[in-house]
């Protein structure tokens, strides 16, 4: 929760730790704010797509070096920080992946490098999917094994949707601190993961594909 | 929506600063006034700066219009397309060295070093001369009035070691950059095309050297960049060198392997060949002239336009590979476009038009010159950096992943491509020996997977870690991208808070006391050039003084007293040694002397002035 609401230089209402959006004064604060308190949100695993990237736009437009460039050194380092900060936060709220990883780790839940596990189900079709993905790299484009990436494609993201709905019940409302959920939460995570590196790795293999070198 | 208006022009000079459009072919200034960007060309010339340097046999280099008559004359000393050597090393720069008229060597920072009459500039050294012209004509334009302050554009895909040369280019001439804009960015900037509201555009951007695309998003006034791709070795001169290999070819019979492969000749090739492809952009054929007096050569040739675009489809198809790949990272499909902009004067080529329309499936905007969109852009967004407006905002995003180079030789990417900027990362280290102090670390951009194939940014050196045993201290590196694209590291030991030191080794890049070492080099020569200029305007001067002196005491010598007349004599004396001496200071003292000692045969010559002139007027005529 965003650790100071009203800015101590005018005392007008903080939409966020960064700067003052009355006044136009840039703040430091530290320890560095997290995604959620940045955004002047409470965590939550469900964000609002649309909301979120208007209030990016409207935090850019305080934020921005661009308006501090004929400011002083100190000005605009900060403008330059806070910025950066503020587009971190952004990819990490706008993306479930990254969002859920933000939320397992703050609830005190295994990293990705403490648990390496996915869930056993899905270790099976891995397998078979990894086969696919191999066979089409292997061969001509327009081949039947590059056909069948295809079908690969929108199975991932049904998988991606389902997988996701779990995650998004998993920790919807949060659970507490260190629950057992959460470990749960990192085996999904770690499945979503590898379906959107497989994913990449058919987008980027189309798009060569396409080109004509 | 539309732009604050602010007479710019009206206010103190710190509002003020410059867009410019440093080109591989052409380079131009705009200035934001009276609620539009204008290109600044002093009254009744053109502003473009042709990126052309000169070398004449004495005196300082000559730059732009003045630079490229020579070139026909003599290519020889004579150099074109510097940014493509920007930021890069001999080996990544093979094709065009090849046609480069003079011996090129590298620092040991890996700085290509041009030499000419037996003297040695780097890229940055060229481009600041460049920059310092474009100024100039500004200034001049502005009717005297003065800035340092510029925005300088650069292609989107231009990696950190590019933007590095391009920002100290820019302080060797001396000038203060606010901003480093991306071209196809700044282009859509000076479309104004945020007064449509909203929608997503594709920026298609070729140049004479070098190739971009962007995908933005403008919304409510900010242009938010969504993904960009290109090839900074793409551009016009790559068009030109297709039409320049069918003439070696057709010419082996005729002249000497010698002749055919002297980069002088060849740039008297590329010339005819660059008039041809301007030519065919109008007409569906046109000839390419070359002739060689000494060799009795007169080559002509005729291309139609079918011949050159054959000869050309694979350039234009490496740049439907990047738009490809910028929509894929836009994830957005081809109908989510709404508009299409075409900018850089290679957009001029049929061929290129049409295949970009066959892409995108619609007609691309063509109404601003494709020569001074950039410009003008840079113009915008130099007056949304001073403050003249907050109604438009530019996200843009860093062209290339950053990476580290992990143990075995593969990349662990920390900054993903199509990031807004300014973006960081911190990651975390440990040492692997007790009390070791140090870590080295390679960064690497690109979007390959192994190191190798990635671009080195430079070895940074971590040092001053406190002495502990091995994985206890916990290093946080921050890497920062900042808006102008430009990555800066700094380090701190968590445990104990102390700030650990980064030493950059640039790769291809000039390090800050290089930069310092060529700034103070360039004053000298300054200080030089002035002292000449003023020592030879004193001489001048005295000459004057004495003359003036000589006539004088012909008519005043019996009004003066004895003591003035030495006086004056002994100023003379002084003014002869110090003629003599060539010295500027001694020149300036006898100058200051010889003014006060005739002073008072000014006021007896005065005097007398007044009385003849008073002598035969009325009084009310006085």
């Amino acid at each position: 929760m965003p650790r100071q609401c009203k800015c101590p230089k005018c005392g007008a209402e903080l939409e966020t730790p960064l700067g003052c959006g009355s006044c136009g004064v840039l703040f430091s604060p530290a320890p560095s704010p997290g995604p959620f308190e940045v955004f002047g949100l409470a965590p939550a695993f469900e964000v609002d797509a649309r909301a979120l990237k208007q209030r990016l736009l409207k935090l850019s437009r305080l934020l921005h070096p661009d308006y501090y460039a004929a400011g002083d050194d100190a000005t605009r380092a900060t403008a330059e920080r806070n910025t950066a900060l503020l587009n971190e936060s952004y990819d990490v709220l706008a993306d479930p992946v990254q969002r859920a990883d933000w939320l397992v780790r703050s609830l005190g839940g295994p990293s990705e490098s403490e648990q390496r596990g996915m869930p056993k189900a899905f270790l099976v079709e891995v397998l078979e999917w990894n086969e696919t993905l191999e066979a089409a790299r292997e061969s001509q484009p327009s081949s039947p094994p590059r056909a069948a990436l295809v079908q690969l494609d929108a199975t991932l993201r049904a998988q991606r949707d389902d997988t996701l709905k779990t995650l998004g019940a998993l920790l919807t409302p949060l659970p507490p601190r260190a629950a057992p959920a959460l470990a749960e939460a990192r085996a999904q995570l770690n499945a979503l993961r590898y379906l959107e590196k497989t994913l990449a790795d058919i987008e980027a293999l189309s798009v060569e594909q396409a080109s004509t070198r | 929506m539309g732009f604050i208006e602010l007479n710019v022009l009206n206010n103190n000079a710190l509002q003020l600063a410059i867009g410019i459009d440093l080109g591989t072919t052409n380079s131009l200034g705009a200035l934001w006034k009276d609620g539009r960007p204008i290109v600044l060309h002093p009254e009744g010339q053109s502003g473009y700066v042709p990126s052309v340097i000169y070398f004449p046999e004495h005196g300082e280099p000559l730059v732009g219009r003045e630079a490229r008559e020579h070139a026909l004359i003599d290519p020889a000393h004579t150099l074109f397309s510097i940014k493509r050597f920007m930021g890069r090393g001999l080996a990544e720069v093979a094709a065009d060295a090849a046609t480069v008229p003079c011996p090129l060597s590298e620092t040991a920072g890996g700085v290509i070093e041009f030499e000419m009459r037996g003297r040695k500039y780097t890229p940055q050294q060229l481009s600041a001369l460049i920059l310092m012209n474009v100024h100039n004509m500004g200034c001049q334009a502005l009717g005297g009035l003065e800035t340092t302050r510029v925005v300088i554009t650069v292609p989107a895909y231009f990696d950190d070691a590019q933007r590095q040369a391009t920002r100290d280019a820019a302080r060797l001439a001396g000038l203060d950059v606010l901003r480093i804009v991306n071209e196809p960015t700044a282009a859509s900037l000076a479309y104004g095309l945020d007064k449509k509201g909203q929608g997503n555009v594709a920026v298609f951007d070729l140049g004479g050297g070098t190739f971009d695309i962007s995908v933005l998003s403008i919304q409510d006034g900010v242009f938010q960049v969504l993904s960009t791709n290109g090839d900074t070795h793409l551009g016009g001169d790559d068009f030109d060198r297709c039409l320049v290999e069918v003439a070696r070819r057709e010419l082996a019979a005729s002249l000497p392997k010698d002749t055919l492969d002297d980069p002088a000749f060849l740039q008297l090739l590329r010339l005819g060949a660059e008039k041809c492809k301007i030519q065919l952009s109008s007409d569906p054929e046109a000839t390419m002239h070359v002739s060689l007096p000494e060799s009795g050569v007169q080559w002509r040739r005729s291309f139609t336009r079918e011949e050159f675009d054959a000869l050309t489809k694979h350039l234009v198809e490496r740049t439907i590979d990047s738009c490809r790949r910028a929509m894929s990272d836009a994830k957005l499909r081809m109908t989510e476009i709404d508009e299409v902009v075409l900018v850089g004067g290679s957009t001029r080529t049929p061929a290129v038009r049409a295949r970009v329309e066959q892409f995108f499936g619609r007609k691309p905007h063509t109404e601003l010159n494709p020569d001074e969109v950039v410009a003008l852009g840079a113009a915008v967004q130099a007056h949304v950096l001073v403050g003249g407006t907050r109604e438009i905002l530019l996200m843009d995003v860093t062209p290339l992943s950053l990476g580290l180079e992990t143990m075995g030789g593969a990349v662990a990417k920390i900054i993903a491509r199509n990031s807004t900027i300014p973006c960081q990362a911190t990651e975390g280290f440990t040492t692997y020996v007790d009390n070791q102090t140090g870590l080295d670390f390679n960064i690497l951009q690109g979007e390959r997977e192994l190191a190798k194939d990635c671009r080195s940014l430079g070895k940074f050196r971590l040092t001053g870690i406190p002495p502990m045993p091995a994985g206890m201290p916990k290093v946080s590196v921050r890497f920062h991208i900042d808006a102008n694209g430009l990555l800066t590291v700094t380090a701190k030991e968590e445990s104990t808070g102390k700030l650990a030191r980064i030493e950059v080794q640039p790769m291809n890049g000039l390090t800050d006391a290089e930069v310092e070492g060529m700034l103070k080099i360039a004053y000298a020569h300054a200080r030089e050039d002035f002292d000449a200029r003023r020592a030879a305007d004193l001489i001048i001067e005295l000459g004057t003084m004495m003359r003036a002196t000589e006539r004088g005491l012909v008519h005043a010598r019996a009004s003066l007293d004895r003591e003035t007349i030495r006086d004056i004599d002994d100023a003379v004396k002084q003014a002869h040694a110090a003629i003599a001496s060539n010295d500027t200071k001694q020149l300036q003292t006898a100058r200051d002397e010889f003014e006060r000692a005739t002073l008072p045969l000014a006021a007896v010559l005065m005097d007398g002035v007044a009385k003849a002139a008073l002598a035969g007027k009325k009084l009310d005529e006085v």
